[in-house]
């Protein structure tokens, strides 16, 4: 799996490119952007072919430590077979997810404006 | 079409995707094989990510246990129907786990959710010392 942050004013764009699963998760967890608790990412799910429970699992735990820090973790550009495994575990509920990347940057740079 | 494909794999977790993508072209080559719609994504999807689950696990705990022992997998090709297993010598493996509570944030624990649900059946016995976890799907 490849990963590329692309700083965007306050908020990172964090794209990832093959499959999230147990054996690529830990390297989105070492990720600076990911790492830094209190940086707002807005992850680009577009070129992710697959994810599987790890791969959630880093997702969640990503949300959950930025949660603790006040900043925020969207999800974009994600396709049916990732939406699946949301729909199944109800992550769904978790996210805020959208269909294009700038629409969650511009959701997050309002986000952050109200903080 | 009635045959059977064994890989064997070594417990090391980078093999993961070597045996879910095995899984989706398994799945694939099911459907080929039954003139179904190749454009089937559900049918593959459901293979690739039940065998993800699957060997993850198996490797995650045999990293405790038994670290140089493989797993083996048997895609079972049946007329319409795709069973795969999944064998391993740790402990003893339960399916009695509770589904993780969403709300709570948990970063593990979906796997056998997701395995259950993609799938027709999903079961797990004790033979000889190994845990053979059985996944089925009908077309």
């Amino acid at each position: 799996m490849t990963i590329i942050e692309t700083p965007n004013g306050s908020i990172t764009v964090v794209a990832l490119n093959g499959a999230l699963d147990a054996s690529t998760a830990p390297e989105l967890q070492k990720s600076p952007a990911i790492n830094n608790a209190s940086q707002t990412v807005v992850i680009d799910l577009e070129h992710v072919n697959f994810l599987d429970s790890s791969g959630l699992g880093a997702l969640v735990g990503t949300l959950r430590k930025k949660r603790d820090m006040s900043a925020e973790t969207l999800l974009s550009c994600m396709n049916d077979r990732i939406g699946q495994v949301f729909e199944i575990t109800n992550a769904y509920r978790l996210f805020h997810i959208f269909d294009d990347t700038s629409a969650a940057v511009d959701y997050a740079t309002k986000l952050i404006a109200r903080k | 079409m009635n045959s059977i494909i064994t890989l064997t794999l070594p417990s090391d977790i980078i093999f993961t995707r070597f045996a879910s993508q095995t899984a989706e072209r398994a799945a694939l080559l099911l459907l080929n094989s039954c003139n179904a719609d190749p454009g089937n994504w559900q049918f593959i999807h459901a293979f690739e990510l039940a065998v993800s689950e699957a060997f993850s696990n198996a490797v995650t705990n045999a990293e405790q246990l038994a670290p140089l022992q493989p797993v083996i997998i048997n895609f079972i090709f049946e007329h319409q129907r795709l069973t795969v297993t999944v064998r391993d010598t740790n402990q003893q493996f339960s399916t009695d786990t509770p589904t993780p509570d969403i709300d709570s944030y948990p970063d593990k624990g979906y796997g056998l959710l997701l395995m259950r649900t993609v799938m027709d059946t999903v079961t797990c016995i004790r033979e000889d010392g190994a845990n053979i976890l059985s996944m089925s799907k009908q077309l």
